[in-house]
Order: structure tokens, then sequence, then C-alpha cells
């Protein structure tokens, strides 16, 4: 274990993360609102840190990355600017202690979309633009790291689209990953100008179109406006947000496909067409169990019904309905919602569709041989059949996932916590939502979580967006061993 | 007519003494010295040792004065190869090669139309598995063959004592039955005989007729044929053949399951299968045939490898309540015992591969053969060239040998089901039921006159 190495890494994301900065800052000094005086020394501070760091951990270059080094770098390096993006929240004085700060950062870059924020509209638009761009990079980061690096570490549930999984992909893109990575963040930058010409042809400012396209591809959920979507009761934005929500709950690859005049790869993706079934059922149920109760009209339930079911199964997070107010069963599914997530390969959260859907054949694999004891079988994805060990790798995820989620809402009680937002907190945060229920739930905020169940949601958000395994590998001794 | 046949296998073997029979010239060639000694004792062929795809031993043969090389090694790969080197050495001779591969199947055409050293590419697999389909489609038939690209069906069937059929003579026949049958042979006692009107059918007789195919259903019917539609059917051995029927099936949306000893090979089933149950273990085992619901099986398909397995799940299944059995035997001598011991529909991917070829080395304009099942009579569909002795009179007045009969003739797309006063015109597709005895004639008769020369 090199930790040189790892520091190395680091600091370089340290110092872009500075660079970075200088962004906002030229957005908060148009409207000269007086947030780029805390951006600004935020984004020196980046830099002095990152080149300090980067000269001192210098090392030889070298070929060769161990799996180890891998995790720590994914793990440490999410964590700094994690801790460097909270700078400016904490400079401005808006966070009255650095927990909030960091909780706000965190949830920016792992595109959770979770607030300490009671009133938006009072926080300089500086500042609200820097918190959404880290969601919008926290995307880019989470393809690369999605399609790149998790596969070479031998977790999440995109390896499978290594060697197992006939996805309808003929050509294997591009050979080289880096090569790969730059085709895929030129579809996720294309899809994000397409979203805010979209959104500026439904009446937003040049300002709000830009802040929520930054969280709407990334599955952020960041809003400039405190009552989220719901602000601009407008059908016309609503349907534009949520067509973005699907689409970037849906493997990238894919629309690379789809962009290569293949508009059939979405139908034939066996994950895809589970994911777009999976909406469709959800989507009408709710919408069955909220007609009457809580809309009048069937039209109406239908619209709140399918932003909220889209927004919290891509683990967006916006809001156009308080589904506090709905019946348990709809609040059920919702929660429901929150474990599935979008596709592997896609920059939504959760325990990921191709993992549920394994996870549903395996158990129907294991009733069939029970009915059938010599029977010989697969549990196939696509016609193709899916090794032994991808499938321990995910029903271990699951497990270990499922843990950490009743033993943190278990600590976060302890705290004082009520029932349900204890753990619907931190089902949201762990599966990078935002939202929860009851108190965390969309017309309510962070704010009144402990300081330290700040620390443990901002931890779980890691957790959830570095798919677990990368995280919690730090607490195995045998990490450690050497 | 001069034959070389690379391998002395099953199907090279049978052919080689089908074709002595019938006084070709054949020269047999393969690389197990054993086999050459066993062919060269028991039949009237040459037989040359070494491999088949030398040229050496292709010349040593006399490819160059052969009309047909079939290449029917174990080995695509050989059988490829042997076609190539003959054509190099001799590209007048006709060059049939066998390929079992299924990644080959969509080929088959390409080879014949493009690769100009094969001449025709054969898969008796393919042909057996349309076999087991007719036989699971048409209860009770125990042989059924298409002409006409399908429009007639040529069946074999037992009558059953309480059928109303049973007792009644040929030419009232007509009055039980609604669409016409013409009826080609019948087996009794193991002795193929072409009926006149007159003869009278009895329970036992096993009846081969030919009909059209949209009225073969009300005709199955008049044989009083106990059996149930096939929506489940559990194949035991999942080698090429019952993986090849697995897939058609399931095609179909026919519950299938596959027994399967080897475990390496349900892996690998299991990998290809869609929807196909497969399970390991032995098909003869009587507790997992339980376990698996044996009595709810429409059709048991046996197609291990072993014979002597094959014949005896069969029975084990009928016993304990499948609904039918399809049975693989590749050993003529077996034939005749089946029926006695109670298994009726047999198929034989030898039987196949020598119908194949039959239809290439029958010399006019041979379109396809048939053998039934003993191996007495042949069936074939040829084209009625203008100058044939058969063409432009009567069928009473023709001079078929005694022994063979017109079963069908197609004229411009129509099936005609003929009698005795049916014309045959020149360029028509006619299909002639021939004992074996006779087949020489028939193909003298089907050829070009001499004196057209």
């Amino acid at each position: 274990m090199r930790w040189a190495f790892v520091f190395q890494y680091t600091a370089i994301l340290v110092f872009c993360l500075g660079l970075a900065l200088v962004v906002p800052a030229g957005v908060g000094a148009f409207y000269a609102d007086g947030s780029t005086r805390s951006l600004l020394m935020s984004a020196a501070i980046a830099v002095f840190f990152g080149t300090a760091l980067f000269l001192i951990f210098r090392q030889p270059r070298t070929e060769y990355i161990s799996q180890r080094e891998g995790m720590a770098i994914v793990a440490l390096g999410w964590t700094a600017i994690g801790f460097f993006g909270a700078l400016p929240f904490y400079f401005s004085g808006f966070f009255p202690v650095f927990a909030d700060a960091f909780f706000e950062s965190v949830s920016g870059f792992t595109t959770t979309g979770a607030s300490v924020l009671t009133d938006i509209e009072a926080v300089p638009r500086g500042l609200l633009f820097w918190r959404s761009l880290i969601q919008w990079l926290g995307g880019m980061g989470i393809i690369v790291l999605t399609i790149a690096i998790l596969p070479f570490l031998g977790v999440g549930g995109f390896q499978l689209y290594k060697a197992e999984v006939p996805t309808p992909m003929p050509d294997k893109l591009k050979p080289r990953i880096s090569d790969t990575a730059k085709l895929l963040w030129k579809v996720y930058v294309l899809f994000s100008v397409l979203e805010v010409i979209l959104l500026l042809a439904g009446g937003m400012t040049v300002y709000d179109a830009v802040c929520h396209t930054f969280t709407t591809m990334p599955t952020g959920g960041f809003s400039t406006k405190g009552l989220s979507i719901a602000h601009y009761d407008s059908l016309y934005i609503d349907i534009v947000i949520m067509g973005f929500m699907v689409i970037a709950g849906i493997n990238f690859f894919l629309h690379y496909q789809m962009l290569r005049a293949r508009p059939l790869a979405y139908w034939r993706d066996p994950e895809c067409r589970f994911y777009l079934l999976t909406l469709v059922v959800l989507i009408l149920v709710v919408s069955f169990f909220i007609n009457g109760q809580v809309y009048e009209s069937l039209g109406e339930s239908f619209r709140y019904g399918a932003f909220q079911v889209i927004s919290i199964l891509t683990t967006t997070g916006y809001a156009t309905a308080d589904y506090n107010q709905w019946s348990a069963v709809a609040q059920l599914i919702i929660l429901t919602c929150m474990f599935f997530g979008g596709s592997a390969g896609s920059t939504g959260g959760g325990m990921k569709i191709m993992r549920i859907m394994l996870c549903v054949k395996f158990c129907y694999k294991e009733l069939f041989n029970l009915v059938h004891p010599h029977s010989v079988s697969y549990v196939k994805i696509g016609g193709k059949p899916v090794s032994g060990a991808v499938i321990s790798s995910v029903l271990g995820f699951l497990a270990l996932y499922m843990g950490i989620f009743v033993l943190c809402s278990i600590v976060l009680a302890s705290m004082g916590v009520d029932f349900v937002t204890s753990f619907s907190a931190v089902a949201a945060s762990i599966g990078n939502i935002g939202p929860g229920l009851a108190l965390v739930g969309p017309v309510g905020n962070y704010s009144e979580i402990p300081y330290f169940g700040k620390w443990l949601l901002s931890w779980c958000m890691l957790l959830g967006r570095l798919e677990i395994y990368t995280v919690i590998i730090f607490l195995v001794p045998e990490f450690w061993r050497k | 007519m001069k034959i070389i046949i690379v391998g002395a296998g099953e199907v090279g073997y049978h052919i080689a003494s089908r074709m002595a029979f019938e006084n070709k010239e054949v020269v047999v060639i393969d690389r197990n010295a054993e086999a050459i000694k066993r062919l060269s004792d028991n039949l009237d062929v040459e037989a040359v040792n070494g491999s088949g795809s030398s040229p050496r031993v292709l010349k040593a043969a006399g490819i160059k004065d052969a009309e047909i090389l079939l290449a029917v090694t174990d080995s695509d790969e050989t059988n490829l190869v042997a076609c190539m080197m003959a054509d190099v050495i001799s590209p007048t001779t006709k060059k049939l090669a066998r390929i079992r591969e299924g990644d080959f199947d969509a080929y088959h055409q390409v080879f014949h139309d493009q690769a100009p050293h094969i001449d025709t590419v054969i898969n008796p697999e393919i042909e057996v598995v349309k076999s087991i389909e007719q036989f699971l489609r048409i209860p009770g038939a125990v042989d059924v063959s298409d002409f006409a690209d399908g429009k007639l069906k040529f069946v074999g069937l037992y009558l059953d004592p309480g059928s109303r059929l049973a007792g009644i003579r040929l030419k009232e026949i007509p009055e039980k039955i609604e669409p016409r049958i013409l009826v080609a042979a019948v087996v009794r006692e193991e002795e193929l005989v072409i009926p006149g009107g007159d003869f009278r059918l009895s329970a036992g007789d096993l009846v081969y007729f030919i009909s059209e195919e949209k009225g073969l259903v009300p005709i199955i019917k008049a044989f009083d044929k106990q059996a149930r539609p096939v929506r489940r059917t559990l194949i035991v051995g999942g080698g090429r053949i019952g993986t090849r029927l697995a897939a058609v099936l399931e095609k179909g949306g026919i519950q299938t399951k596959i027994i399967e000893r080897s475990a390496q090979r349900c892996s690998e089933l299991a990998a290809e299968m869609k929807k196909a149950v497969i399970i390991q273990g032995d098909g003869s085992d009587q507790r997992l045939l339980i376990e698996e619901n044996i009595r709810e099986m429409d059709a048991v398909v046996t197609l291990t490898n072993d014979e002597e397995t094959n014949i005896l799940v069969s029975l084990l299944a009928k016993r304990m309540g499948a609904g039918k059995t399809i049975t693989k035997l590749n050993k003529f001598s077996y034939f005749p015992l089946m029926p006695a011991i109670g298994i009726e529909q047999v198929v034989s991917p030898r039987l196949s591969a020598i119908n194949t070829i039959l239809q290439h080395i029958r010399r006019g304009k041979v379109l396809s053969v048939r053998t039934l099942t003993d191996e007495q009579a042949e069936v074939l569909e040829a084209e009625a060239l203008e100058t044939s002795d058969i063409v432009g009179k009567p069928l009473r007045k023709s001079s078929l040998p005694k022994g063979s009969l017109v079963i069908g003739i197609i004229r411009n797309g129509q099936v005609i089901i003929p009698s005795g006063d049916s014309v045959i015109e020149p360029g028509d597709r006619v299909i002639i039921f021939a004992k074996r005895q006779v087949i020489a004639k028939i193909e003298k008769i089907l050829m070009v006159k001499l004196e057209f020369f």
C-alpha cells in the first residue's frame, strides 16, 4: 500500500476542485450577491493544499495501481473533495457548524440532494450555483467511477457489463477506458445542453434552467427553490424534468447506442426493460392509491404520482408534492423505490435495478431447484448465464446494504430521532436520493438531525455512492494488514 | 456407376452395403484398418485404408472416374477437406459432405451455391428432428415423410383392433374416410405387399398410405388412435439431436425437459436453452422419472447414444404412464422387433442420412427419396421427363414394373392422388412407391430413353 501514491491522486482532485470553484465565484460576481469572497477564498485554499500535497507526495510515474490503492484513492478522494467543497458553505455563514457544510457538500458530490438549508431563497446565487455544480461534477465522477474504476476494483453492478451480459453493444465503444469515459461524458453534456434548452423554452430563467439541469442529469435533486419543482407549478416543466430523470436513470452506454441510431437499444437491454416496466407499474399503482384520496381528478393523481415515483426511483429527489400526506400504501411504495435506484451505468444510486433483477431471478432459481432437485440451471440475463461469482457478489452487496441500513437507522434513532425519520433518512442517504419521510420529507429538510447524525448520514451517502465495498473495506482489519 | 465413400462408420457402411446390393461399384476409404477389414469381409466393395482427405489415397481409390464422392466421416472438417481435395483432382465428380455442427446450418445453401467443391451438404440430424416433430404432431404414426414440399404426406400407421377400418376391403375405404387416401402398401407379418382393391385390412397391419396434408387430421381420426395432444415433452439424452429438438420445441411453446447424464453437458445445455428444464441424471432411474412427473408427459423422446438404453427407457416411460414414446435407433436389425415389444415410433439418423444420400445417387431427376423403416421399399419423388416411358398414357397401361406404384402426381403445384386412369404429363412431378427389388428398373424408366441420343 503506497499511501504517498494515494495522497498524490487525492491532491490532484483537490487542485481541480479549486479550479472549479472559480466558476461559481464568477457567477457570484455577476449577480453581485456577496458570495464571491468565500468562494474565491475556498478556491485559493483548495489550490494551495492541492499543490502542496502533490509536491510533498510526488511520486515517480507508475503503471500499476493495486486494488487496495484503487479503493483508497476512490474513498479518500471523494471524502477530500467533500471536505474542500464544504469550505465555501462554511465561510458563507449560512451553515452554523462545519458538519452542516460538510453534509451539504457530500450530499452534492454524491448526487444525493439532501439539504440542511431551511430557507434556500435567502442563500446567495453564487453559492447555490456551486451547490448545483458539485452535483453535476459528481455525476461525471460517477460515470467514470462505474464504468472504469469500480469494475477494475471488482465491485459494483457494472462489472456485469464487462463480460457477463450481452448488452446490445456490438462494438465495445472504445478499447481504452479513458476514451470510453470521454465518450460518455459527451453524451452527458449533450443531454445537459438539451435539458437547458427545453427548460428555457418552458419559461425558466437561464440561471434556474442551468442549475436544475446540473441537478437532474446526475439524479441529484438540489433545487434553487424552497418548494423544489413545485415552485414552477407548470405541467410542461414537470414533464421535461420527468423525462430527463428517466434518462439519467438509464445506463449511459445505451444512450450512446441510441445516439448512434439504434433506438431499439433501450428495449433490447434486459435491465433497461425491467427499469422502464418497474417505473410504469409503480406509477400506475401509486396513482391508483392516491386518486380520490389526495387528488380529485385522475389526471392530477397521475401527474403527481408519476413525478414522485420517477424522482425517487431514479434517486433524484425533486418534489412536486408532499407525499407525507399520501396514504400509507403509497408512502411504502415510495420507500421501496428508495431501495431500487437507477440502472447500473447510470448516475442513479440505490441498490441498482441490475442487482434487484439478479436477486429476483436468483430467488426464482432457488425455488425452481426445490421443485426439480436434479435440475441444472443458471441465472440468466438476456439469455446468457451469469456466473456464480457475480451472483454471490451481488447477494453480498444486498446483504451489506440492508445490514448497514438497519444498523445506521438504529444508531440514528438512538440520537433521539423519531422512528420513521430515522430509517427513511438512512434509506434516502445510502440510496443517494435526498428526501425521506416524516421530518426529512419532501417539504422538510435535514436541519433538525442531531450533529452526529449529520456525520453519520454523510458517511452513509459516501457509502452508497461508492458502492459500499469501497468504503466499508477500510473497516476490515485485513485491509490494513501488511 | 462408381461411388467413393469416405468414412466407414455407421452411415458409410450402410450406404456401401446398400449400393453393393444394387450392383454399383463402391470404394470405401477409412483410416481405421479394423473398420476396413470388417467392410471387406462382409461386403462386396473395394476398401482402401488411408485418410480420405489425402490426395494420394483419393487417387488410389480412383476418384478420377468416380461419379459421386460421399464424405461421411465423424469429423466435419475431414469431410470438407476431402471434398475440396476431390474437387482439385476430379472436378466432375459430384461431392456430398456430411456436416453436423449446428453453426453451419445457415450455410448449407451457401455451400451449394458458392463453394464449387461441395455439391451438397447433408445433415441427417436436421431430418431426424423434423421426423420427431411430425411424430409429435401426428398421433400413432410410425413413419411420416413429406413430398411435394409438404403438400403430400406419406404416413405409416398400425391398425388397432378397435379401428373402424379393421376388417374392411380397400375399395370400401372411401365410404369410411372422407378425403381420399391411397394405400400404397401393407406390412403384415413383416411381409410387405402392394394390395389390390379386394385386399382386406386387419388389425395389426402396418398401413402405408398417402394423403394430402390438409386432409390428414380426419384420416388419422378414422384410424381411431387414442392420443393426447403434445404439450409436455421429456427428452432423454442431451446430445446434438436432443439439443436441436429442444430448441425447436421451445420455439413451438411446448414445455420441454431434458435429462442428461453428463454434468458438463448439462451446464452447457443450461446455458444454451431458454426455457427448457435441464435435469442431470440417468434417464433409466425410475425415481428420477417419477420426480419429474413422467405420468404427465405427453411424449418421451429417447435420444441417448446407447440403443439399448433408448429402448429400455422408452418402455419404462410408457409403463409409467407417459403418453407416447419416440425412440432413436440406429441398428436396422432391431427394427422388426420394435412393434412386438410395444415401441411404435422410431427415428433413425442413419436412415435419414441414407434417404438424403440416395436422393443424390439415384439417376434421373430425383427430388427426394424415403426408405421405409424396414428398408423393404422406397418412395421417390421425381420429375417425369418428356422422353420417359411413363409419360402420356393411363397408369394402368404404363410399363411400371410389378411391385411399384405411382401414388402421387403434382402438376403445376396441384396435387393429384392418381387412379388407374390418370395420365402423367411431361414435367409433372411423380411420387413412386417401389419395392427394393425393382428400384433399378424404376431408375431406368425415370432416366432419359436411350434412343433420345
